[in-house]
């Protein structure tokens, strides 16, 4: 589902996050700090802060529905992927390296558009007992940077 | 307890994107980044409908959306919650969204991919901030209700109209802290906005002008709303607006060009703020920098409240100006200057003035300086008030609104920058004199 390229993309320094949707139809959304792939690249892990993903968590508990953005400050490139298998899984600690290695990657995007360092370490902070993490097996993606080709179905949009 | 939207703005301005999240139909989410939204009051905001995209067709279907904000300066994190209303096409929010997005898209390397199609108000329906840690909010550059509290007691002491154009513009430097700006007035009959007062370029540009619908200020006075840009476009640079409005509306001919309007030529932030007074536009407050994000939503309510005390002001004096008493109409006046003569020649199609070869003015300020010189020369008259020039039909005022004082300070301030031995001195209220220092030599071409 995600081919070599989207799949390095989005471990680079992009900016992560994730939405789901209730069944009275009100969406959710939070940010997250980084993702890996797992079960051979067929799905994708999130990290998430619990405190900040409530919301999400229960609508993807509820329906298993949920939208994941990722974009790149420096160049707009954006892509979301869909699933609707996603599951809640507890956070291994040994993932932790990927976040530190996600924020500082984020922060070199984003420090020449003029954001602090500080904001941003802060925008990031979390207390690892806080960590969660959302798995699933993306079934469409799509194209969102900017411009006439927005919104395209890379693959698997029904 | 919900947070109040006045007090996150700076989460709005787009340096850290907006998400907005949407369901669709079927209960499948989405998401996507927002290149602006835009403060509308306590209850309202308006997001940017550029495509007719994913987003919007689940906005249509499910009009509850959830809007995800992240403060640059505090990195507090906020989740709106927001249902869509309507979507303006035209008008000053449509207009305020659509010069933002020009200098967002010019930054981000979007220009001719941003349009602004729409603006989609949305009611706030609640504001959660998330949990999280946060950073103090760094201390402002200016308190601005002290500086508002100093112009207004500093503006409610001017006694006449020139003071206080003097004051209103020392009262931005000083109080605001704002280095670069011009304090324009509106000719409601030519369409167009005159210079009358700057600060902070090597030419004052007093007399330059701009046509009404033309860049950062010939939009704010046409829609009356103040317009900010945050980033160099060149959609609205000004040689350009001034170009293509003037030759879209036909003014090319009539508009001022030979006076250079003043501006910083790489101007990042702009912002033009309406000055009215009784529901009627007086003039413009623009104001501008080189630095990115300059001016913000408290920048810009800090001048719109100086630009309404500045507004009933001018009108004050403006009334008190055109009721004064007449003064004696044949006053001597002193003996005849001597020396080279100085020629003074009117054009009438355009009521031009040069002296000697070098122009001067044209318009309304140049008709009221041909009408001194003429009673000058055939009667020796130095003394003139308002309420004359009023009803002289030589000058043919646009009309009773029109700012007389206004026309009086840009042609006073013509006659002192080009120092030819004319000038004019107020000398009461309603009152002025003319102050020749060379024989004139009247020519009418």
């Amino acid at each position: 589902m995600i081919d070599h390229d989207n799949a390095a993309f989005i471990q680079t320094g992009v900016a992560i996050s994730l939405a789901s949707c209730g069944a009275d139809r009100v969406p959710n959304n939070v940010r997250a700090l980084g993702c890996k792939l797992v079960d051979g690249g067929q799905r994708v892990a999130i990290f998430v802060r619990a405190s900040q993903a409530r919301a999400v968590v229960a609508n993807i508990a509820e329906n298993g529905r949920v939208a994941a953005v990722f974009s790149l400050p420096s160049s707009n490139r954006t892509l979301q992927l869909k699933g609707s298998d996603a599951q809640t899984s507890a956070f291994d600690t040994t993932d932790l390296t990927l976040i530190e290695r996600h924020t500082e990657a984020f922060l070199c995007e984003v420090l020449p558009e003029g954001v602090s360092e500080i904001a941003v370490r802060t925008i990031h902070a979390y207390s690892p007992a806080d960590l969660t993490v959302i798995v699933f097996t993306p079934t469409a993606a799509f194209s969102q940077t900017p411009g006439p080709r927005a919104g395209q179905a890379i693959v698997g949009a029904a | 307890m919900s947070v109040r939207i006045d007090t996150i703005r700076e989460c709005l301005d787009g340096v850290i994107p907006g998400l907005i999240a949407t369901c669709d139909a079927d209960g499948v989410p989405n998401m996507a980044y927002l290149s602006q939204v835009q403060f509308v009051d306590l209850e309202h905001v308006a997001l940017s409908y550029q495509f007719f995209n994913k987003t919007r067709q689940n906005v249509l279907v499910n009009p509850t959306v959830r809007l995800l904000l992240t403060s640059h300066l505090t990195a507090g994190q906020y989740r709106l919650s927001l249902r869509y209303l309507r979507t303006e096409t035209a008008g000053p929010l449509f207009e305020q969204m659509k010069a933002k997005l020009a200098g967002i898209a010019s930054h981000t390397g979007m220009s001719g991919v941003f349009k602004l199609l729409g603006s989609d108000v949305y009611r706030i329906l609640d504001i959660e901030q998330l949990p999280g840690p946060t950073l103090a909010l760094p201390p402002p550059s200016v308190n601005y209700l002290t500086a508002l509290r100093r112009c207004s007691d500093r503006l409610a002491a001017c006694d006449h109209f020139e003071n206080l154009l003097n004051t209103a513009v020392d009262c931005l430097g000083s109080e605001f802290a704002i280095h670069h700006l011009m304090l324009l007035m509106y000719d409601d009959a030519g369409q167009r906005l005159y210079t009358l007062a700057s600060r902070g370029y090597p030419a004052s540009g007093v007399g330059s002008e701009i046509p009404v619908g033309a860049g950062v200020i010939g939009v704010c006075a046409r829609e009356r709303t103040p317009i900010r840009i945050g980033y160099t476009t060149s959609e609205y640079a000004y040689g350009r607006a001034i170009r293509e409005n003037a030759a879209a509306s036909g003014l090319s001919a009539a508009l001022e060009t030979a006076i250079p309007l003043p501006g910083l030529p790489e101007a990042a932030s702009q912002l033009a703020v309406p000055i009215t007074a009784f529901d009627r536009l007086v003039g413009v407050i623009y104001v501008e920098s080189t630095a990115d994000l300059h001016f913000g939503y408290d920048d810009e309510d800090a001048l719109v409240a100086f630009a309404a005390q500045l507004g009933m002001a001018i009108a004050h004096h403006q009334q008190v100006a055109d009721a004064a008493e007449e003064p004696a109409a044949n006053e001597p006046g002193p003996s005849p200057p001597t020396g080279k003569p100085l020629a003074v020649r009117h054009f009438s199609g355009s009521d031009s003035v040069f002296l000697d070869d070098d122009y001067l003015i044209k318009g309304v300020a140049g008709a009221i300086l041909w009408a001194l010189v003429q009673d000058h020369a055939e009667r020796g008259r130095t003394s003139f008030s308002n309420k004359e020039l009023r009803i002289d039909p030589r000058i043919r005022l646009p009309g009773v609104s029109d700012n007389l004082e206004a026309r009086l300070v840009l042609l006073q301030r013509r006659l002192d920058e080009r120092r030819a031995g004319v000038t004019l001195v107020k000398t009461g209220r309603g009152r002025f004199a003319l102050s020749v220092e060379r024989p004139l030599q009247l020519i009418a071409s």
